[in-house]
C-alpha cells in the first residue's frame, strides 16, 4: 500500500494526495494498493507538475497499524504526526483513531523522502 | 552593541524588497523550485520537515531586548510562539510560512537582524565569547574582532562561493566557550611580551563526518595583520577546496591533505602576495571598538549583603547562584547564564513569553546586554550582586531558573528528526530523556561538569563529536540507533570523542548514560571531572559496563 505525499509550496506544510486534491490529514489522504501501482505513479507524475502548489512529491510505502495503515518509515510518521517533543504542534494535536494508529505503528524503513533528499545532493 | 549605520538599513530593507519579488515570482511559477531554492537559502529559509525553518543571524551571539522582544514578537506571530537557539548562537524558527517569509525579514530589518549568510557556502555568524567583555580572564574583547570580521565578510564578492561552508570562532579567553579548535578558522587573541595584540591562528577544525581539532599555523600573527592573513587563508581554500565532492570540501580536509606546514606554507606566500592592502585601517577598527566601551558600572564592593541574605534565606537561589553565576571583572556585578534547559523541556526553546521576561530583565538589570552561547543557553553578562535575586525571582516565574549550567542534564541537541530534514533519528527526546533521569539535583551537582551533546545525524549539528559524552543518531534500516563516543571536549582542551561500542537501540540509551556515570562515580579521584577520569582511565571500564548485558 501507498501514498503520495509532499509539502505545499505556500506553507511547506506536509500534504497528501487524494484524487487529485492535496489533503492535509494523512487520515483523508488516497491509499493506493499494489495492483494500483500504475495509478499512482500516475499521480506522482501529475503532482510533480504543479510546482506552483507542492514541492516535492513522492510516494511512501505504507503498513497496517491497528487494523489501519500508517507509514513505514518512522520519518514519514513523524511528518504525518508532527515533532514528538511538542504534542500539541502539528497534525497529531486534533487526535483520532488514525493519529493514534500511526503514534502506535512499529515499521521501519528508509524514508523514500529522505533517499530522495540524499540523491539529489 | 555595535550600531547599525543609515547605509546598512537602507541595505536590509532592499535585500527584503528583493526577496519579496523573490518569493512572489516562485509563489506565481515565474521561477522553478530548483532557481528559488539557492535564493531562500540565502536568505536563511530552508524546507524541513513540517514547514519552512528561517535562521535567523545573531551576530557573535549578542542581542539587545528590543532585537530579543522582536524574536519574540515574529515567534508569536507567524510561529507557535517560540523560537529555537542553536549551536551557532542564532535563533531558528520552525513553523514557517512561504509568503510570510518577507514581511519577518522586513520585521527583523527593523531591528537590524536579518538571515543573511545563515546558509548557502558563504561565512557564517562568528562565535564568540558569551562573556566578552565580562570576564576578567580576557586578554581584549573578542566582538571587536568579530564584528570585523562580519563587517568584512558580509556580502564578500570573492568568498560568497566558497567551496563549502566557513565558520569562525573568536576568543580572547584560555577558558574557550566558543569550541574555536573545532571551527574552520579559530581565532585566538594573546599578547606578546612587548605588548602587542594578536593572534593564535587555528584553521581547519570542525566535525561532521571527518572531525578534526584545527591545528594552528600561526601562533602569532599581529592584530594589525589581521585581514590580509584571513584573506589569504580564504583565496587558498577557495583555490584548492574540493569543490568536485561535497562530503570533502571543507578547509579541514584541504589541511589535512597538504599537511598543516604545507598549508602554512601556502598561506605565507599568498599573504606576502596581498601585502598591507588587504588590511582594515587601525582607525576603522578603533571605530568598532568605541561600540564595545564598556558602559558605566558603578563602583561596589566584592560582597553584597543583599545577594548574601538572598542566599541563606532560599536554598533553590543558593543553588541557582552556585551553577549558574559566573565572576564578573568587577567587584559587585557577576554575569547571570540562563539555562534554556529545564529538566524535560526541550534544549534550546525560549517561548515567546520567556523571551520577553529576558529582554526585560536585560534592560532593567543587565545593560541591555543579553548573549547566546553555543551551548544553547542564553547569558545577562553584567548584573549587579544586589539584583542577582530580583533576576532570580524574575526567571523563577518564567520557568527558565533551572540551575543545571555544565552539569548532566544542560545537554546540547540538534532538531533532529523532529524538524530537520537531514536527520536520521531524533535527538531532543533522548536530551529529554536523559535530563528527566538525571533530575535530582543533588545527585547532578555530585556527578559536576559532564557535558552531553546529541546530534541526530553525522552532521554533528549537536555537536556530539566534542561531547564528554556524544550522542549520535543513526538510521539503522530505519530505526533509531545512537552510537556514543567518550572524552570529546570542543573546550581549550578539544578533542574528538572515540567511539565506546556498537550503536544502542533508542530505549537503552538513558541505562547507559546512567552506566557511565556509575563508573565516573566510581573511579574517579579528587576534584577529577568525568572528562578527566574518561582520559586517565581509559574506555575499558565504561565499555564493560554499558556492554556488559551484550557478553
Amino acid at each position: 500500500m501507498k501514498a503520495l505525499t509532499a509539502n505545499r509550496l505556500s506553507d511547506g506544510e506536509v500534504v497528501f494526495w487524494k484524487a487529485g486534491q492535496w489533503v492535509e490529514r494523512f487520515a483523508d489522504a488516497e491509499l493506493f494498493d499494489d495492483a494500483a501501482l500504475a495509478a499512482a505513479e500516475a499521480a506522482e507524475g501529475h503532482a510533480k507538475s504543479q510546482p506552483t502548489v507542492v514541492v516535492e512529491p513522492y510516494l511512501i510505502d505504507l503498513i497496517e497499524s491497528e487494523g489501519l495503515w500508517a507509514p513505514l518509515s518512522y520519518r514519514e510518521r513523524i511528518r504525518a504526526l508532527g515533532p514528538t517533543n511538542h504534542p500539541g504542534h502539528g497534525k497529531q494535536a486534533e487526535g483520532g483513531a488514525v493519529i493514534a494508529a500511526l503514534q502506535h505503528a512499529h515499521g521501519a524503513a528508509r524514508s523514500t523522502g529522505r533517499v530522495d533528499l540524499i540523491k539529489r545532493k | 552593541m555595535y550600531q547599525y549605520d543609515t547605509l546598512d538599513r537602507e541595505f536590509l530593507a532592499d535585500r527584503a524588497a528583493e526577496f519579496r519579488e523573490q518569493v512572489d515570482r516562485r509563489l506565481k511559477g515565474e521561477i522553478t523550485e530548483d532557481q528559488f531554492k539557492p535564493l531562500r537559502l540565502m536568505n536563511g529559509l530552508y524546507l524541513q520537515l513540517h514547514a519552512y525553518m528561517l535562521r535567523v543571524a545573531i551576530p557573535y551571539g549578542s542581542l539587545n531586548g528590543v532585537q530579543l522582544r522582536k524574536l519574540a514578537e515574529i515567534g508569536r506571530k507567524y510561529d507557535k510562539g517560540y523560537g529555537h537557539f542553536t549551536t551557532r548562537t542564532n535563533l531558528q524558527f520552525h513553523w514557517i510560512k512561504l509568503k510570510d517569509a518577507p514581511a519577518i525579514l522586513d520585521e527583523l530589518a527593523s531591528v537590524d537582524l536579518h538571515a543573511i549568510q545563515t546558509s548557502g557556502n558563504c561565512i557564517r555568524n562568528v562565535t564568540s565569547d558569551p562573556y566578552a567583555g565580562a570576564t576578567a580572564e580576557e586578554i581584549d574583547d573578542p566582538r571587536v574582532w568579530s564584528e570585523a570580521i562580519r563587517q568584512w565578510s558580509m556580502l564578500h564578492p570573492e568568498f560568497s562561493f566558497l567551496p563549502r561552508k566557513f565558520k569562525f570562532a573568536v576568543t580572547a579567553s584560555p577558558k574557550d566557550r566558543t569550541a574555536a579548535r573545532v571551527h574552520d578558522i579559530g581565532l585566538v587573541v594573546r599578547r606578546a611580551r612587548d605588548g602587542t595584540l594578536g593572534f593564535e591562528v587555528i584553521v581547519g577544525g570542525g566535525m561532521g563526518r571527518t572531525p578534526h581539532v584545527g591545528p594552528t599555523i600561526r601562533e602569532f600573527l599581529p592584530a594589525n595583520r589581521l585581514f590580509s592573513y584571513l584573506e589569504a587563508i580564504l583565496r587558498v581554500y577557495n583555490r584548492h577546496g574540493r569543490r568536485d565532492n561535497k562530503y570533502k570540501a571543507r578547509i579541514k580536509i584541504l589541511v589535512s591533505a597538504l599537511g598543516t606546514e604545507e598549508f602554512a606554507r601556502q598561506v605565507e606566500a599568498e599573504w606576502e602576495k596581498i601585502g598591507a592592502d588587504g588590511d582594515v585601517p587601525d582607525t576603522e577598527i578603533a571605530r568598532i571598538r568605541g561600540a564595545f566601551a564598556p558602559k558605566a558600572f558603578d563602583t561596589l564592593v566584592n560582597r553584597s549583603e543583599a545577594f548574601e541574605e538572598a542566599k541563606s534565606a532560599d536554598p533553590a537561589f543558593a543553588r541557582f547562584a552556585r551553577n549558574n553565576l559566573k565572576p564578573h571583572k568587577r567587584p559587585g556585578y557577576t554575569i547571570v547564564e540562563i539555562s534554556l534547559k529545564g529538566i524535560g523541556d526541550t534544549p534550546g526553546d525560549a517561548t515567546s513569553e520567556q523571551m520577553e521576561a529576558i529582554a526585560e530583565l536585560g534592560e532593567l538589570y543587565g545593560q541591555d546586554d543579553i548573549r547566546v552561547t553555543h551551548e544553547q543557553n542564553l547569558v545577562l553578562p553584567h548584573v549587579k550582586l544586589d539584583d542577582a535575586p530580583k533576576v532570580f525571582a524574575a526567571l523563577q516565574a518564567a520557568g527558565l531558573s533551572t540551575p543545571n549550567i555544565n552539569l548532566i542534564s544542560d545537554i546540547i541537541a540538534c532538531p533532529g528528526l523532529d524538524y530537520c530534514a537531514l536527520a536520521n533519528a531524533r535527538a531532543i527526546n533522548v536530551a529529554q530523556d536523559i535530563a528527566t533521569r538525571f533530575a535530582d539535583q543533588e545527585r547532578a551537582e555530585l556527578i559536576g561538569e559532564l557535558k552531553i551533546k546529541i546530534s541526530g545525524c553525522i552532521n554533528a549539528c549537536g555537536h556530539h563529536h566534542v561531547g564528554h559524552v556524544g550522542i549520535l543518531g543513526v538510521d539503522k534500516k530505519g530505526e533509531e540507533f545512537y552510537q556514543l563516543t567518550l572524552g570529546g571536549s570542543g573546550a581549550e582542551d578539544a578533542a574528538v570523542g572515540k567511539i565506546l561500542g556498537p550503536a544502542l537501540p533508542a530505549g537503552k540509551v538513558t541505562d547507559a548514560m546512567d552506566a557511565l556515570v556509575d563508573v565516573y562515580l566510581r573511579e574517579r579521584q579528587d576534584g577529577e571531572r568525568f572528562l578527566d577520569t574518561y582520559r586517565r582511565t581509559g574506555d575499558a571500564p565504561f565499555k564493560e559496563a554499558v556492554y556488559a548485558d551484550a557478553r
